[in-house]
């Protein structure tokens, strides 16, 4: 197989991160989710009722523990799915590098046939850059629900805080598809 | 088979009986387990639609959330997915829960055609005589029939429930879970368990044999 050396074996490691990466960021969502949801009903017992008042001033002992707790877990979470996504802009800018790689060897028209069974290699490069983008984006989204969850607000929107986090608008349903299209391309899925 | 006439027809009934109520109690065990897979389904349905409430009461340009513009579209586009692939999974059950409700009227209905068959050796003494290991062939027949108008009445509501159901209809979504809940009649469940109990020496004495 031509694909066990070279730029082969590099969009094939590739392809294998990518796959390990996802499966990280959907493991720390589930986390995320239930440390999310933890903080909503914290805060919601906080300040009951729709308006978030302030809260009274002969408040409880320490109200504010299991808040800070739930928070500090949830920034552990966010940071770790920043890290991810750093690694998957040096995924995506490897793909870069291999094409530009091949344009240089063999000029504008690239090599004669894939690499694989039929993705020429622009192919990989475009779908990398597709998917950082909706993880880039989503990171973006987390970061800011994180930076607004524990503050007051409407019930609202904290539901809409929620549902952001565990349904992740800006991951589409075929970012799934994609991966499993490099995945069958590079052969780590049998056809 | 010399047995054919040699076995009095109402020996044969009960056999059929008999295997009927074997069937009841597999299939209600089926009925039980696939409704208790329905609760979190239902939950998430009146979950998603509470979500999807918030959503459309909340003006996301100002909200903290403003930098996303298109968020409102995407997430309300995840949501109705989400609700979608629950709706499925709610519809793969209720098929299981009507292959339940055929297999048991194809029981009673097999029941029945023998009776109707041996009608005439089948006299009323025959019929209502009870013993105290075995209820009557009439008693039998009814508590078969009986279970058969449970499985169809339940199975007709709750397919009519998830019918009902549509995507834009957040307040029938939202009170879907106690909706869900107050088809279930205890008196019904109750009833198949009795019966169940009422028929369990009879349905054990053929075992050895």
């Amino acid at each position: 197989c031509s694909a066990v050396t070279g730029s082969g074996r590099k969009l094939k490691d590739n392809a294998a991160d990518w796959h390990n990466l996802i499966l990280r960021w959907e493991k720390l969502n589930n986390e995320g989710s239930g440390v999310a949801e933890k903080i909503v009903d914290q805060r919601l017992k906080r300040s009951p009722g729709e308006a978030a008042a302030p809260p009274p001033g002969s408040a409880p002992p320490n109200p504010g523990r299991p808040l800070e707790q739930a928070c500090s877990e949830l920034v552990g979470v966010v940071s770790k799915m920043a890290s991810i996504v750093a690694k998957m802009e040096r995924l995506a800018s490897s793909e870069r590098g291999v094409l530009e790689l091949e344009t240089f060897q063999r000029g504008a028209a690239g090599r004669g046939g894939p690499l694989f069974h039929s993705w020429p290699t622009q192919l990989f490069v475009e779908q990398s850059a597709g998917l950082l983008q909706c993880y880039q984006k989503e990171l973006a989204l987390k970061q800011r629900v994180l930076q607004e969850l524990a503050h007051t607000g409407p019930q609202d929107l904290c539901m809409v805080y929620l549902s952001c986090w565990l349904h992740q608008p800006y991951i589409p349903a075929d970012s799934r598809l994609a991966l499993e299209a490099l995945l069958l391309e590079t052969g780590h899925r049998a056809l | 088979m010399s047995s054919e006439m040699s076995i009095p027809s109402s020996l044969a009934l009960q056999q059929v009986l008999r295997k009927s109520f074997q069937h009841l109690e597999t299939n209600q065990k089926t009925w039980h387990s696939v409704l208790a897979e329905c609760i979190p389904l239902v939950g998430s349905v009146g979950n998603l639609a509470q979500q999807l409430r918030a959503l459309s009461n909340v003006n996301i340009p100002n909200t903290p959330l403003q930098a996303f513009p298109d968020l409102q579209q995407r997430l309300h586009f995840k949501l109705v997915l989400a609700l979608d692939i629950v709706l499925e999974k709610l519809n793969e059950k209720l098929v299981l829960l009507q292959s339940v409700r055929d297999s048991h009227s194809n029981q009673l209905m097999a029941a029945f055609q023998l009776y109707e068959r041996d009608a005439d050796t089948l006299d009323l003494y025959t019929c209502t005589q009870r013993s105290p290991v075995a209820p009557s062939i009439a008693d039998m027949l009814e508590w078969l029939q009986n279970a058969e108008l449970y499985y169809k009445q339940q199975f007709l509501k709750r397919k009519t429930l998830l019918h009902s159901l549509m995507p834009d209809d957040l307040s029938l979504l939202e009170s879907t879970p106690e909706r869900w809940d107050s088809l279930e009649t205890s008196s019904g469940e109750e009833y198949i368990t009795d019966t169940l109990f009422r028929v369990s020496f009879f349905v054990e004495s053929n075992k050895g044999e």
